[in-house]
């Protein structure tokens, strides 16, 4: 049912915890199913140095997290911005449809971060 | 640590074949493999067969040969007695009272009884998970042509007062309510509880085949003698009008055989997992903070314990075991991003976190004390790896800025 990255991932997440001095800290919580992600970044001059997650919720949620987090490391605001469910769905090898909510609740947390980080 | 070691903890989903019950079964699907329906010799020896079978599997419940109908599994057993049951009663009422925790095959035989215009009460479990004699007292109406009550939870091993039940049902019927019949669900008791249908009381009784180390396709309905039921397969005599079609041969000489020696061996089996059940228990409780055992502690199958983790979600820990070698279930799902958390241990008042962290462990007469270490060993390791990744036990720190 699972890749083998993603089960790589499950066993080995990447990424945990959050950053003391983070620049932003974001949760997103699926209103549904109650899957929860929170986010932390260390942004310096338009790009993201550090990232870590927490995660609580079906293992598709646990491994978008980790992968979301390391795709992001060292990647600029911007290109962040533009990853789509599809690309972190794929490099997670694989999702069954009815586990696709998982990459977006990622995403959102992604943007949500982002987007505070503009305003501070 | 060796990674590789398969433990499998399942055995309330479903059991290996014992070696034993294989080679007869092989045996009849090569030698004995006649019709039982026609008259020459061929078809005499597997008619034979069956009712060998017939004996056995009535043995393992203290029921007469006859009045034991064999079907495809548990599911039909459930289908064929309450559908049965209901079918054959016009006129005498369209009420049924059944619990909030059985399982889905009685679930979906009321719910769909309900679409059509019957009415159904579901009893409460409370904290405990046992059904209360004065809510089933409460919900017996004049109307009411069916109980059905599982003798056992699959979820949480549960065991549900059928004797206590069976007494009211009779006290109403010695009120004059002759149509009103019990049903219990024993697919997971059968093999776990010494069971007899003249003690309990009950009037139908569901059983299945491949709880009890039988191949899967294969079970039994108990029908006490007097019990008016409407047939579901028409068209053939087979099991005496009740389940029209060629008998399952090798998979009732299977579960046959496997019921045989379940009633042999039963007290050692219930010694061997009880005593892994109890340790592992101990283990768990010892080594890991933050659980919640669910259902009564005495009234319970003896081979089953579901245990909810806090702050974390029950799939995660279920495929993190998997990844180890150890095979478990969880009651709960979440698909489509809508949650399903198990109805059981929501019926025990439990919240959505405690439902979702729920895990049932189910252990087998060929588990060994060495597979419960291992298991506690890489449990402990991954509810820790999954709590650090958890937020539910950790303060926001900047939740709301924006």
């Amino acid at each position: 049912m699972y890749s083998v990255t993603f089960k790589d991932h499950l066993a080995h997440p990447r990424n945990v915890g959050e950053i003391p001095d983070a620049t932003v800290v974001a949760e997103e919580t699926n209103p549904i199913c109650g899957d929860r992600l929170r986010l932390s970044l260390k942004i310096n001059d338009g790009n993201i140095e550090t990232a870590k997650y927490l995660a609580y919720g079906c293992p598709p949620t646990l491994v978008a997290g980790s992968m979301l987090t390391q795709m992001i490391i060292g990647m600029s605001v911007e290109d962040a911005l533009a990853i789509t469910r599809s690309e972190l769905i794929e490099s997670v090898g694989g999702l069954p449809s009815r586990k696709h909510h998982a990459a977006s609740l990622a995403l959102e947390a992604l943007a949500t971060a982002l987007r505070m980080s503009d305003k501070l | 640590m060796n990674a590789k070691r398969q433990v499998y903890l399942d055995y309330s989903a479903t059991t290996p074949v014992d070696e034993r019950v294989a080679a007869i079964m092989l045996r009849c699907l090569t030698e004995t493999f006649g019709n039982p329906s026609s008259v020459h010799g061929y078809g005499q020896q597997a008619r034979a067969a069956v009712d060998r079978a017939r004996r056995n599997v009535a043995a393992l419940v203290g029921a007469r040969q006859n009045e034991i109908v064999f079907v495809s599994g548990g599911t039909e057993a459930n289908n064929l007695a309450i559908r049965g049951v209901a079918e054959a009663s016009p006129g005498h009422g369209r009420h049924i009272v059944t619990s909030e925790i059985e399982h889905p095959s009685v679930r979906g035989v009321c719910d769909s009884l309900q679409k059509k215009g019957w009415e159904v009460t579901r009893l409460p479990v409370y904290e405990n998970g046992i059904v209360r004699i004065e809510d089933v007292r409460a919900a017996i109406r004049p109307d009411t042509v069916l109980i059905s009550v599982m003798l056992a939870n699959n979820e949480i091993g549960t065991i549900q007062p059928i004797r206590e039940i069976a007494a009211l049902v009779r006290e109403h019927r010695d009120a004059g309510q002759r149509t009103l019949w019990l049903h219990t669900d024993a697919v997971q008791a059968a093999g776990r509880l010494q069971i007899n249908v003249e003690e309990l009381g009950c009037d139908l009784l569901s059983l299945s085949g491949h709880k009890l180390y039988a191949p899967k396709g294969v079970g039994a309905l108990y029908i006490r003698r007097g019990v008016r039921l409407a047939p579901h397969n028409v068209g053939g005599h087979q099991e005496r009008e009740r389940r029209g079609g060629t008998e399952n041969v090798p998979g009732i000489v299977a579960f046959g055989e496997a019921a045989r020696l379940a009633l042999e061996e039963f007290e050692q089996r219930i010694a061997h997992t009880h005593k892994l059940r109890d340790y592992f228990e101990a283990e768990v409780l010892n080594r890991i903070d933050d659980v919640v055992l669910n259902g009564d502690r005495e009234h319970r199958l003896p081979h089953l314990s579901n245990i909810s983790f806090r702050f974390i979600e029950g799939e995660g820990l279920l495929i993190n075991l998997d990844l180890q070698g150890v095979a478990v279930s969880t009651g709960s799902a979440c698909s489509s991003g809508t949650l399903e958390p198990s109805p059981v241990i929501r019926a025990l008042g439990r919240d959505d976190e405690l439902a979702r962290g729920s895990i049932r462990f189910s252990f087998g007469k060929d588990n060994t004390q060495a597979d419960v270490d291992y298991v506690v060993e890489v449990l402990a390791d991954a509810v820790a790896r999954l709590r650090e990744l958890s937020p539910l036990n950790k303060k926001l720190v900047m939740s709301d800025m924006l």
